[in-house]
């Protein structure tokens, strides 16, 4: 049994004109099959517009959540300055090759608009750190492949926050309804210059 | 002397709260050759002497401008071969900042690590200060910025200043003559002219160095053109 | 004609085949087709023991074939019969391949079947059953009792004992003897009882019904308290999900009670959520 199938999830981030989505399932299982809770948050805030969702085996999407927190912290105090989601991309990549041959097994997928231009960013990396940046959008998690599927089939460039907001959350939902270890309700974040949106989404509940 | 005998162990303080070994320090620097730093709008320069106890020595052999990351560019004055170990751990430090975060050390982090360097060797044993007083100059996203880090550790930032022998007329000549709103073009002459206060023999492009920080990066000038601006001093 | 076959062609370009000679052919060629019970085993001496060599890699790790695992049943008797009640989850690993599966088979009226395990063997050894069923009542001009139409399965089940079937069943019918719940595995165990769950999610539906189960139950109690059941398990077990489906043995046979979606039923259940 994979590891990184142990406790089940996914991500999938967007980008839209202007801003850009992150959303990921709220599941939290163990041994695969067991659901023990319904409001396991794998999306995290670094900054005022700076997420990072951190699917894969639980106890790991926590420490790698501290341990971010925690470089971030140093940079920023060091520094005077906020991080750039290119940064931080590269901070994590870092932190990840640094356990090369004994990885945390998290597939992180980083979301957010540069500090000063506002220029929409996404990012995935493996467990090992290999970072890919593209133009539209990424996924992670048990669900991936169906993610994939969905995300080629609605996505389409310079969506409004609304759009993407609609468009990420069906992505979402139908990609886990065909996951048996992902679901259990979603959380949305939509980052703009200006505001930060975060919607729970109502989904199936098996 | 009371302060030989606090002076045996460099982590020992005298009595009246000095640290003499770090003193001595600041003495090999003022005996050393002078450097300049000066801040212009669009840029900075560092010049410095480099002269040659022997007509023998073969020119530009031994350089005294380094460049540390494209946009840094580092000057001494005081002992050169500890000079060379900081160049070397400042450029390290640089691209180990690059690997982490994939971009270029803004100039005044570089500076804080270069400067942590020298302070470790202040309270370590089994090693000694260093010998020499660093200018440290860079030009990050737009803004120029100049930097002196002494023995201690400590660092301060500059529109100018001078460091080495005849600092203080050095220094006095920068006040009456730096501008603020100067281009590189005239800071590059301010600097020969504040390195020809107090120079002994005749200045000749073989025997100062100069380097320039802006908006293209950090770069020494080769002698033709030090030549050129030599030309313009009266 | 010499040269076609001398070539290893079976049929002729030039002349059609003649009925009796297809029939020659197929019923040679699918031994099933006129046997139920006669399977393709694996071409060796001793295929129950040398199945063994073929179930793992060269590292040693299970060749498993990935069939639907995942599923919650149950069943329980009560005074107005049995009820039997299903989730529709078909899942291959963690993909999820239907959320409509039938995991309830209608045997005869008087007969229900539910499946867990693989959903291929299931299937295949309830369309067996029925049809012994079915060719009891002609032979004996009755319906067949649950205790028997359980004991064939069973019967079968353990003629391929260690080939690798995997079933988890319940077998529930009214006949002469009254309403009656049977369990049969594939491993050939066989027992009557008031009160199985079976799949993934078995566990869990067995909280649920233990706490809610008396056998003076009313029908509508019943119900709901299968319902309530599954959609328990549903909730907990990744592997089980979809619909919801209730049925009910009573003296004239079984009734489909409900079918309803998971997520209809944990909004009315928790509508300002869990």
């Amino acid at each position: 049994m994979s590891v990184m199938t142990y406790n089940g999830g996914g991500v999938v981030a967007m980008k839209g004109k202007d801003c850009v989505a992150i959303a990921c399932d709220l599941r939290f299982g163990v041994n695969r099959s067991m659901t023990l809770a319904t409001d396991f948050e794998k999306v995290f805030q670094f900054g005022p517009h700076l997420f990072c969702g951190l699917p894969g085996l639980a106890t790991d999407t926590l420490t790698v959540r501290d341990k971010l927190k925690f470089r971030l912290n140093m940079y920023e105090l060091k520094e005077d300055r906020k991080m750039s989601p290119k940064v931080f991309t590269s901070m994590l990549s870092n932190l990840l090759y640094e356990r090369r041959f004994g990885p945390f097994f998290v597939e992180p997928v980083i979301a957010g608009l540069h500090p000063k231009t506002f220029e929409p960013y996404v990012c995935s990396m493996d467990l090992i750190g290999c970072p890919e940046q593209p133009e539209d959008f990424v996924v992670s998690g048990t669900c991936s492949p169906q993610l994939y599927g969905m995300c080629e089939a609605l996505y389409e460039p310079n969506l409004e926050p609304d759009d993407l907001y609609e468009t990420i959350s069906q992505a979402l939902v139908n990609a886990f309804d065909r996951d048996a270890l992902s679901g259990w309700g979603a959380s949305v974040y939509i980052i703009q210059k200006d505001k930060i949106t975060h919607k729970t989404v109502k989904t199936r509940m098996d | 002397m009371g302060s030989e005998r606090y002076s045996f162990s460099l982590t020992t303080f005298s009595p009246s709260g000095k640290l003499v070994q770090i003193e001595y320090a600041l003495a090999a620097v003022s005996a050393g050759a002078p450097s300049i730093g000066i801040k212009a709008q669009n840029g900075v320069v560092l010049a410095t002497e480099n002269k040659f106890k022997s007509i023998l020595y073969e020119e530009h052999s031994i350089k005294k401008i380094e460049m540390i990351e494209e946009h840094i560019g580092m000057v001494y004055s005081g002992m050169g071969p500890d000079y060379r170990l900081l160049v070397k751990r400042a450029r390290k430090l640089a691209q180990q900042y690059k690997l982490v975060y994939g971009q270029r050390i803004p100039t005044p982090q570089l500076v804080q690590k270069v400067a942590m360097v020298m302070q470790e060797y202040t309270q370590s044993g089994g090693v000694r200060p260093f010998g020499v007083s660093l200018l440290i100059c860079g030009w990050d996203e737009g803004v120029p910025t100049l930097f002196q880090c002494d023995p201690s550790g400590a660092y301060f930032a500059w529109k100018a200043t001078a460091m080495g022998k005849n600092f203080i007329n050095g220094k006095t000549f920068l006040e009456k003559r730096y501008i603020e709103t100067q281009d590189i073009e005239d800071a590059v002459h301010t600097a020969i002219l504040t390195l020809k206060e107090g120079f002994e023999g005749q200045m000749t492009s073989d025997n100062i160095e100069v380097g320039i920080c802006d908006e293209n990066g950090f770069r020494v000038l080769d002698p033709n053109s030090v030549k050129d601006y030599l030309a313009n001093i009266p | 004609m010499a040269l076609e076959s001398l070539m290893g062609f079976k049929e002729s370009f030039v002349r059609p085949r003649l009925m009796d000679e297809e029939d020659v052919d197929e019923s040679y060629d699918i031994p099933n087709f006129t046997d139920n019970m006669m399977l393709a085993l694996p071409p060796l001496a001793n295929p129950r023991s040398a199945l063994a060599n073929f179930q793992h890699d060269q590292y040693g790790k299970d060749i498993k074939i990935k069939v639907d695992h995942g599923t919650t049943t149950l069943g329980f008797r009560f005074r107005n019969g049995v009820i039997l009640a299903v989730d529709s989850r078909a899942t291959g690993g963690e993909y999820i391949g239907s959320q409509t599966m039938k995991k309830i088979i209608e045997i005869n009226k008087f007969l229900l079947g539910t499946m867990a395990g693989g959903a291929a063997d299931c299937v295949y050894w309830d369309r067996v059953l029925a049809k012994q069923c079915r060719l009891h009542e002609l032979r004996n001009k009755e319906r067949i009792t649950t205790a028997a139409a359980s004991k064939i399965m069973s019967n079968m089940a353990y003629s391929y004992k260690d080939t690798g079937l995997s079933m988890g069943m319940m077998i529930a019918g009214f006949d002469v003897r009254g309403p009656e719940l049977y369990y049969v595995d594939s491993e050939g165990s066989r027992t009557k009882g008031d009160i199985f769950s079976v799949g993934s999610g078995s566990v869990f539906a067995y909280g649920v019904m233990d706490a809610g189960y008396s056998y003076d139950l009313s029908d509508e109690d019943a119900y709901e308290l299968a319902r309530r059941s599954i959609y328990s398990a549903t909730f907990r077990d990744a592997f089980s999900g979809g619909l919801i489906r209730v049925y009910h043995m009573k003296e004239t046979g079984w009734e489909c009670i409900s079918v309803q979606d998971c997520k209809d039923l944990h909004y009315a259940y928790y509508p300002n959520g869990k």
